[in-house]
């Protein structure tokens, strides 16, 4: 993948797994498909004559927008999982993400706390697995989605291992 | 469910009468302090009730009440003695130990709780005398540790000097001063030095010209014109609870503000407020994690600054209790504001401390192009003016060896202070916008508190640099300190000293120059 302007330079970025974008996908369908069909009641009801009060053209804009939106994050999706990125550095662990709202963050081995791994049902069934760290801020919000089962092994066991080596108070 | 142990943590098999002779109980009279707080809040609901009714010209007791008052006294009465049963078993059970480099609270008889807490893990100790306990020469003690939410240890109460002598105890076995299993009868209060003082009359400005002030004024307004255009003479009437309400606002920053004494002693740095209620907070050194200097705008007529801070321990609970326990200092000038930042970083690792900071509470930076060179904050470009046209000459940073200082706010001066070594993890973040004027903020992930330090609009490359330069900065700061047993790497020699003579009283420091001795410590660190 190609650095931004607010990566650090010179950092080789890991990419998560491509398969990611099948669990995204999912998320998006169960999200908007749910969203869609909820705001074209109005318009099915106004549709049928029994309601009179959205005006048609209103019963039409909203789901109209609300498609229009949900498109525009579908065709987005690939995109963002390829903009995933996580690079381990001697010291601290570089996460990155985004396209338009980019974020680089930087999370060093000695102030983790725990490290998470969680799996959600379509996770499991692509062999995927998703890294949490926390360290003794809650604005550290690093996740990292979308790891083969055994590289997110790897990397727990590894950035254990390295936080209790390089392990500071708070 | 089991009765036994519901505790987050449990002495390792440990019979619990085997170590009775180190164990305490707090002040028998403090479960009825505490439940005459409890008494006093239903007398002021029912007192607030009746001068409700007062004012709205009814009776001041309730016209149906009469025929049941022989009930109401007997399920009082009953309700009062199951309070007081459950006070005298709740005192009873309460128990704890201060030995072997933990403190050990049990409480409850019919659910247990058995908690450590390991003392070189303190983040904070409070000394607080509400009213009533104050009246009784009685004092509670809350012991934090870093997980932000209730304190760890609460002893409620011990008699005044009791609370004091366990505080000394506590702070001298987590500095790493004492160590052995003597008891704690002969570690004295570690001396202290006071370092600044608010006057009252300087806190009745500061809160008559507080943002708290500007919306009442404005609220005000609003209320006259709209009964000037309505003609409706009852609007003010019914502003009278939102008056009463407002004016237990300033009561309470007052009653919290009063007297305001900061200190400095080898334990740390000492505060002390009040005026019904007294509070003793001690932070150890290396405890605050994050601080903040503001300014409204009005206060700048007067040079009038407050400081907040981020500790571990207090987190960020909204009440006002929490709010005045993150307050490093609620009006002082900038002399004052300099202090503080001397304690808090002794070794504020540049060159010019006070033009810097000088800089960072009310610097702006040059109309010219070059940012970089004005009075050493780098603020953010000028082709980015248009996206923070007020702020683009105040946003800015500057990196000591030491600390981060950000400041913002044209109108609310700001200036956010990090130490390197308690960063905890940083993020940049660029938006659409940003990306087209060539910019990025930086965000400090710190512990949770009332400061939350983000870099405004700097430049690209400045951010970028910013950003790789804190991890490295961060890392060697880590490397280089660590902020638990603060005094065991200063005096290493202090344990032989308390074991060969267990007589003296180990005196930690001598109570002179006490921002030197912090600088040297520092200083005099070995690697972790």
């Amino acid at each position: 993948m190609h650095t931004e302007a607010i990566d650090p330079p010179g950092v080789q970025w890991l990419r998560v797994s491509p398969k990611y974008v099948t669990v995204r996908l999912v998320e998006w369908a169960i999200g908007n498909v749910l969203m869609l069909a909820v705001l074209s009641l109005p318009l099915i009801f106004v549709l049928l004559g029994w309601w009179r009060w959205p005006p048609l053209w209103l019963a039409i804009t909203v789901p109209a927008v609300m498609l229009v939106l949900a498109l525009w994050r579908l065709v987005l999706i690939p995109r963002q999982v390829r903009a995933i990125g996580y690079a381990e550095r001697d010291d601290d662990l570089l996460i990155r993400r985004g396209i338009f709202f980019q974020r680089t963050m930087v999370v060093p081995y000695g102030r983790m706390q725990y490290v998470d791994v969680a799996v959600g049902p379509v996770e499991r069934s692509l062999g995927l697995c998703t890294l949490k760290l926390h360290t003794a801020s809650a604005g550290t919000n690093a996740q990292l989605p979308g790891l083969p089962s055994a590289e997110g092994a790897r990397l727990r066991e590894q950035l254990s291992a390295r936080g209790e080596a390089r392990l500071a108070g708070l | 469910m089991s009765l036994e142990n519901s505790a987050t943590e449990s002495l390792p098999g440990k019979p619990e009468p085997s170590v009775d002779g180190g164990w305490n109980r707090v002040h028998p009279a403090s479960p009825f302090v505490r439940g005459w707080v409890a008494l006093a809040a239903v007398g002021f609901f029912f007192g607030r009730d009746a001068f409700e009714r007062m004012l709205q010209g009814r009776d001041v007791l309730d016209p149906n009440l009469s025929g049941r008052v022989p009930w109401l006294l007997a399920g009082g009465a009953v309700v009062l003695l199951l309070t007081v049963g459950g006070f005298i078993l709740s005192w009873y059970f309460t128990r704890y130990q201060v030995a072997e480099g933990y403190v050990r609270v049990n409480t409850g008889f019919l659910f247990k709780q058995q908690r450590q807490a390991r003392l070189d893990r303190v983040q904070a100790i409070d000394i607080v005398q509400p009213l009533l306990a104050r009246i009784f020469g009685l004092a509670e003690l809350k012991f934090e540790v870093a997980d932000a939410g209730e304190s760890a240890v609460r002893l409620a109460y011990l008699p005044l000097d009791q609370a004091k002598q366990l505080r000394a105890t506590i702070l001298a076995r987590a500095a790493g001063v004492v160590s052995g299993p003597e008891t704690a009868e002969e570690i004295p209060e570690a001396p202290e030095h006071v370092v600044l003082s608010v006057p009252p009359s300087r806190l009745i400005g500061s809160l008559l010209l507080s943002e708290q002030t500007i919306g009442i004024l404005a609220g005000a307004a609003v209320v006259v014109v709209v009964s000037v255009f309505t003609q409706n003479q009852t609007l003010f009437l019914a502003l009278i609870p939102g008056i009463l309400g407002i004016g237990a606002a300033y009561w309470n920053s007052f009653n919290k503000g009063y007297n305001f004494t900061a200190a400095i002693s080898p334990d740390g740095i000492r505060l002390r407020y009040g005026l019904l209620d007294t509070q003793a907070q001690t932070l150890p050194p290396g405890r605050i994690q994050a601080l903040m200097v503001t300014q409204p705008p009005l206060w700048r007529i007067f040079g009038w600054y407050r400081m907040h801070v981020n500790v571990a321990g207090y987190g960020v609970s909204g009440s006002t209790e929490g709010s005045a326990r993150t307050m490093l200092l609620p009006v002082g000038m900038k002399s004052d504001v300099l202090r503080m930042m001397s304690l808090v970083l002794p070794d504020p690792g540049v060159e010019d401390p006070e033009r810097v900071f000088t800089a960072g509470l009310e610097g702006l930076g040059p109309v010219g192009a070059d940012p970089a060179h004005g009075d050493g904050f780098i603020t953010t470009p000028r082709r980015a003016r248009l996206l923070a046209p007020l702020g683009w000459r105040r946003n800015g940073f500057f990196a000591t060896e030491t600390a981060l200082l950000i400041r913002s706010g044209r109108w609310w001066h700001t200036l956010v202070m990090v130490p390197h070594q308690r960063t905890q993890s940083m993020a940049l973040h660029q938006g659409p916008w940003a990306r087209r004027f060539g910019v990025a903020d930086l965000v400090l992930h710190t512990t949770a508190g009332p400061v939350s330090p983000r870099v405004f609009q700097a430049g690209v490359e400045q951010a970028v640099e910013l950003f790789d330069q804190q991890a490295a900065r961060a890392r060697e700061a880590r490397k280089r300190q660590t902020s638990e047993q603060w005094l065991a790497q200063v005096a290493p020699q202090a344990p032989e000293v308390a074991a060969a003579m267990p007589e003296p009283p180990t005196q930690p420091e001598p109570p002179a120059q006490p921002t030197q001795n912090q600088t040297s410590q520092q200083e005099d660190r070995h690697d972790g």
